[in-house]
C-alpha cells in the first residue's frame, strides 16, 4: 500500500492570513463502492497560513493509486476596501478499497505554528465487486468536448485516431498496478465465423525502454489473421479507474471462430523491460485469459446451409461477348466484402456442354477497414466455345450469413450471354483442348511445371545398408598393422645394436653402412674440382663394402689376391670383374690424366655402386 | 529343441521373404495412387518395423506423410532415405517440406554446421578403402626404399610421399565423419507445435515454440527432456517425446 501519511509542506506564495480564515475539509465522491471500483477524495485546503503541513489519511482497508494537486485563486471585492485574495489549494486522491464492509477514511491534518486543524473522518461503505460506473466518467460524459463545440478544431482525443478504439477500461490489478498487461475481445458474443477482434495492450506509469518478447496464446478453434503488430511503442493516454496510464497497443488479431460453444483464450505473456540504459529492468507479465461464447449459424429455412459469414458482394464480367469460333474470353467473377476471405468458398462458373470453361485462376488481395478483414477475391476463367451460336452462363450466387442483421443472405449475379460467330476461315466447330488456352493466342502451350510431389519408387531394395566400412572389427587391426611392423622392424633393430653391439652380423652392417656413406661422400666431391679425393673416397667405399662383406681386411692386397679371396667368398666372375674394374678405374683416377671430367667420374660413381648392389644381390 | 522352434517362428514374424516384402510395398504404392494415404502410410511403415527400411521404402513414406501435410513424419523419414542415398527426388521432397514448415529460423548461415557438410560430401567406405590402400602402400614403400641405395632412392622416394599423404588426407576426412557420426545427433520435431522450455523441468518457463518438421540437433539429455538447439544457435529444453532422432 502506497504511504499516505507522509507530511507535505505547503509552500504558499499568499500573505499569512487569520488562522480563524482557514478552510479545511475532505470529501469522497462516492460512499458506497464495490472492492473493484476506484473512487476519489478530495482534501481541501483554503488560505493556509504560512509554512502549513499537511498530513494525509492513512487508511489501512485502501490503496492509493494516484494523487494529483490543484491551485486556484480568486480575488473577492472588500466592501468599499482593499479586496482580499483567497488560495485554494485541492489534492486528489484515487483510492481503492482491500476489502468489504463499512470502511473509514481517518481524518487528514493540518498543522501550522503550533496550531492543528482536522477534517472529519468519512465513513464508506464496500461491497465485493463492482457497484456503480464511476461519477468522474459519468462526468466527463456529461460534458461536451470542446470538439462538439468547435468543430474542426483539431480534437487530441478523438477516438478515430487512437490505435484501440473499442479497448474497454480494463481493472486495475492489486499487484504490477505500475505496468501490466490487458487482452480484450471487442465483443463477448459471436456467430461461427464472425470476426472478433483480439487486442493485446500494455498499461503503464513508469517508462518503458522495449517490449522484447510476446507470447501469444494458442488460438485454438479460431482462424486467425494478424491485423496490427507495431513495430515501435506508441504512447496513448488512457484513464483507468481515474488513474491515469500510457497504453500501448501490442497486438491486434482478427479470429474467426470455427466451431460452437463457449471458446478460452489463454492469457498471452510479455517480457517488457523499464527504465532507461543502466536503470532498466526486464519484467515478465501475464494478461488475463478471455472466453467468448460462439452461437452457431442459425439454420436457413429457405435456402442451403451457409457456410460463408460476412457481407459479400458477388460480380461477373466477361471480356467480350460477341466472339469468334476458336476466340477464348476471360470472365472475371469478384467477390468483395467484409469477412474471412480466406475461408470463403466461393460459386463455380458453370456453363452448357459446348463452352469449355478451364480452372479459374484465383487472387487475394486483403484488405482492412475500421478494424474488419475483408477483401477482394478474384476469380478469372478463361472460356472457348466449341461452335457457333448463343450460349448463356447461368448466374452466380453466394449465400451467406450476415451477422450484423443476423439473417441469411444472398448475392447474386446476372446470366452472361456469348455470341459466337464462325472462325475466319468459315468454320462452325472445334475440338477443345484439355489445357488451358492462352488469351493472347489461340495456339495454346502445354505447361509442364515442376511442382508439386514427385513420383515415387516402385522398386524397392529391402536391404538394410550394411554398417560402414570403419565401424567393421577388421578395420583398426588393418590400419594399424602395417605401423606396427614398420615400428616393430626398427624396434629389433635397435634392440639387435644393443644386446649384441660387436656381433659379427652387426660389425658388417656398421661396415656396410659406412662404406654406403662413403659413397654418399665421394658422391658430394663429385662436382668439384678434387679428382685425387673423388677417387680416394670411392675406393675407400668400396674396399670398406668389401672388408664388410668378406669379414677379413682387403687393403693392400694385390689384385689377383683380392680376386682369389672374391671367388672363395662366392662372388661370381662378373661381379668380380665389375670390382676389380672399379678399384683399377680409382687408381688411374688419381695418376692418370684425362680421369677429371665430371662425366668420368659420373661414370666411376655409378660403376662402384653397382657393383656394391652385384655383390650384395649375389 | 522347443526353444530353437520358438526362435525359428520369430525370426519368421519378424522378417518379410523379399516376395512378401515385394507385395506389401507395391500395395502401399497402389493405395498412395488412389490417394489412400493413411493405408499407405500404415503399409510402408509395417516395413520399416520389420527392418525392411532402404531407401526407397522411407523415401516413398516420408512422401505419403508429405501428401497428407504431416511435417514431423515426412521429414523424419525422408531424411532417414537420404542418409542411405543422396537422389534428386529426396531433395526434392525435402525442400518441399522445407518450404512448407512454419519454422523460420533467422540468422542461420547454414542448415549444417561445415564438419557435417565435409563429412556428408564424401563416401565413407570409399575413404575407408582409399585410406587403407595408400596407408599400407606409404608405410611398404617407405619400408623398402630404405633398404634401396641411395642413388635408387628418389623415385621410390616420390611414390611413398605421395601414397602417405593421400593416406594422411583420406584418414583426417575419414576421422571426421566417424567424429560426426558418433557425436552428432539430430532428431526432426514430430508435434504441431512443440514447447522449448528454458530448462530441463516442468516448470521451467517456455523459451520459444517449434513446429512439425523441423531438423534440430541433440546436444544434452537430463531425465525426460532433451537439449535441442537450433542451426542459428538458439536452444533450449524439450520432451523427448517430442522429437524422433534420425
Amino acid at each position: 500500500m502506497a504511504k499516505t501519511g507522509s507530511a507535505l509542506a505547503l509552500c504558499l506564495l499568499s500573505a499569512a492570513t487569520a488562522f480563524a480564515d482557514v478552510e479545511f475539509y475532505q470529501t469522497a465522491d462516492r460512499t458506497k463502492v464495490g472492492t473493484e471500483d476506484t473512487f476519489g477524495l478530495t482534501i481541501v485546503v483554503g488560505d493556509a497560513p504560512e509554512g502549513a503541513q499537511l498530513q494525509f489519511p492513512t487508511p489501512d482497508e485502501f490503496e492509493v493509486l494516484s494523487r494529483s494537486q490543484s491551485t486556484q485563486m480568486s480575488y473577492q471585492m472588500g466592501g468599499g476596501g482593499a479586496g482580499v485574495i483567497k488560495r485554494l489549494q485541492r489534492y486528489n486522491l484515487v483510492l481503492r478499497a482491500h476489502k468489504v464492509g463499512t470502511l473509514t477514511i481517518p481524518a487528514s491534518v493540518l498543522t501550522a505554528a503550533g496550531k492543528t486543524w482536522k477534517t472529519q473522518p468519512l465513513k464508506i461503505e464496500v461491497s465485493k465487486g463492482r457497484v456503480a460506473p464511476d461519477p468522474r466518467a459519468q462526468q466527463q460524459q456529461k460534458h461536451p468536448s470542446i470538439d462538439s463545440l468547435f468543430p474542426g478544431f483539431p480534437n487530441f482525443e478523438d477516438e478515430d485516431k487512437t490505435a484501440f478504439p473499442d479497448f474497454p477500461e480494463p481493472d486495475i490489478p492489486r499487484s504490477d498496478s505500475d505496468l501490466f498487461l490487458k487482452a480484450s475481445l471487442d465483443k463477448t458474443e459471436a456467430y461461427v465465423g464472425e470476426q472478433v477482434t483480439l487486442t493485446l495492450v500494455i498499461f503503464s506509469r513508469v517508462d518503458l525502454s522495449s517490449v522484447d518478447a510476446v507470447n501469444m496464446p494458442k488460438l485454438e478453434g479460431f482462424w486467425s489473421e494478424d491485423l496490427d503488430t507495431p513495430t515501435q511503442l506508441a504512447p496513448e493516454q488512457r484513464m483507468v479507474g481515474g488513474v491515469p496510464y500510457r497504453a500501448y497497443l501490442l497486438r491486434r488479431r482478427a479470429l474467426f471462430p470455427v466451431k460452437a460453444g463457449t471458446l478460452t483464450i489463454n492469457a498471452a505473456e510479455a517480457d517488457i523491460t523499464t527504465g532507461f540504459l543502466f536503470n532498466g529492468h526486464r519484467v515478465h507479465r501475464k494478461a488475463n485469459t478471455l472466453t467468448l461464447k460462439v452461437k452457431p449459424l442459425p439454420s436457413n429455412a429457405n435456402g442451403p446451409q451457409d457456410v460463408n459469414v460476412g457481407q459479400w458482394r458477388l460480380s461477373a464480367e466477361a471480356s467480350q461477348t460477341n466472339i469468334k469460333l476458336g476466340e477464348p474470353i476471360q470472365v472475371k467473377v469478384t467477390l468483395e466484402g467484409k469477412g474471412n476471405l480466406r475461408n470463403l468458398s466461393p460459386p463455380a462458373l458453370n456453363g452448357p456442354s459446348s463452352v469449355k470453361i478451364y480452372e479459374p485462376t484465383t487472387t487475394d488481395k486483403l484488405s482492412i477497414s475500421g478494424g474488419l478483414l475483408g477483401g477482394k477475391r478474384i476469380q478469372e476463367y478463361v472460356v472457348l466455345a466449341s461452335q457457333t451460336g448463343d450460349f448463356t452462363l447461368p448466374g452466380l450466387s453466394l449465400p451467406f450469413f450476415n451477422p450484423e442483421t443476423g439473417k441469411h443472405e444472398e448475392s447474386k449475379t446476372d446470366p452472361i450471354v456469348l455470341h459466337v460467330a464462325p472462325s475466319t476461315t468459315g468454320a462452325t466447330a472445334m475440338g477443345i483442348p484439355s489445357a488451358t488456352p492462352s488469351l493472347g493466342d489461340a495456339i495454346h502451350k502445354n505447361r509442364l511445371e515442376a511442382t508439386g510431389l514427385k513420383s515415387l519408387r516402385h522398386t524397392a531394395s529391402f536391404v538394410t545398408p550394411a554398417p560402414p566400412l570403419w565401424s567393421r572389427p577388421f578395420f583398426i587391426p588393418l590400419a594399424l598393422t602395417p605401423l606396427v611392423a614398420l615400428l616393430s622392424w626398427g624396434f629389433v633393430g635397435m634392440l639387435r645394436n644393443v644386446v649384441a653391439p660387436n656381433s659379427p652380423a652387426a660389425q658388417k652392417k656398421a661396415k656396410t653402412k659406412a662404406a654406403r656413406a662413403k659413397l654418399s661422400a665421394a658422391q658430394k666431391l663429385l662436382k668439384s674440382g678434387k679428382t685425387t679425393d673423388f677417387y680416394a673416397e670411392v675406393e675407400r667405399a668400396v674396399l670398406s663394402f668389401l672388408e664388410a662383406e668378406l669379414a677379413s681386411n682387403v687393403v693392400g692386397l694385390t689384385r689377383p689376391a683380392l680376386d682369389e679371396k672374391l671367388a672363395a667368398f662366392g662372388a661370381n666372375e662378373t661381379v668380380r670383374a665389375q670390382i676389380l674394374r672399379v678399384l683399377d678405374t680409382c687408381d688411374m683416377g688419381r695418376y692418370a690424366p684425362g680421369m677429371g671430367d665430371e662425366k668420368s667420374r659420373e661414370r666411376a660413381i655409378d660403376d662402384a655402386a653397382a657393383a656394391l648392389g652385384g655383390f650384395s644381390a649375389k | 529343441m522347443m526353444p530353437l522352434f520358438f526362435s525359428v517362428l520369430l525370426a519368421q514374424a519378424t522378417y518379410y521373404t523379399p516376395q512378401e516384402a515385394t507385395e506389401l510395398f507395391n500395395q502401399a504404392n497402389d493405395a498412395y495412387y488412389k490417394q489412400d494415404y493413411a493405408t499407405a502410410q500404415k503399409t510402408y511403415l509395417k516395413l520399416v518395423e520389420h527392418g525392411q527400411s532402404g531407401a526407397d521404402v522411407l523415401y516413398n513414406l516420408g512422401t505419403a506423410y508429405l501428401a497428407t501435410g504431416d511435417l514431423g513424419p515426412a521429414v523424419l523419414y525422408l531424411e532417414r532415405a537420404a542418409q542411405r542415398s543422396r537422389a534428386d527426388d529426396i531433395e526434392a521432397h525435402l525442400s518441399l517440406a522445407r518450404a512448407k514448415q512454419l519454422d523460420q529460423v533467422v540468422g542461420a548461415l547454414s542448415d549444417e554446421p561445415f564438419l557435417q557438410r565435409v563429412a556428408n560430401a564424401f563416401n565413407p567406405d570409399l575413404l575407408a578403402v582409399v585410406f587403407l590402400v595408400t596407408w599400407w602402400l606409404g608405410l611398404g614403400l617407405a619400408a623398402f626404399t630404405h633398404r634401396r641405395p641411395s642413388g635408387q632412392r628418389l623415385v621410390f622416394g616420390l611414390v611413398t610421399l605421395g601414397s602417405l599423404v593421400l593416406a594422411v588426407a583420406s584418414g583426417a576426412l575419414l576421422a571426421n565423419h566417424v567424429y560426426v557420426s558418433q557425436t552428432v545427433r539430430e532428431a526432426v520435431v514430430q508435434p504441431e507445435v512443440l514447447k522449448v522450455l528454458k530448462g530441463p523441468s516442468d516448470g521451467s518457463p517456455v523459451a520459444f515454440e517449434v513446429h512439425a518438421g523441423l531438423k534440430v540437433r541433440v546436444v544434452e539429455e537430463d531425465g525426460k527432456y532433451l537439449r535441442l538447439k537450433l542451426p542459428n544457435g538458439l536452444d533450449g529444453w524439450a520432451e523427448k517425446e517430442g522429437v524422433e532422432t534420425l
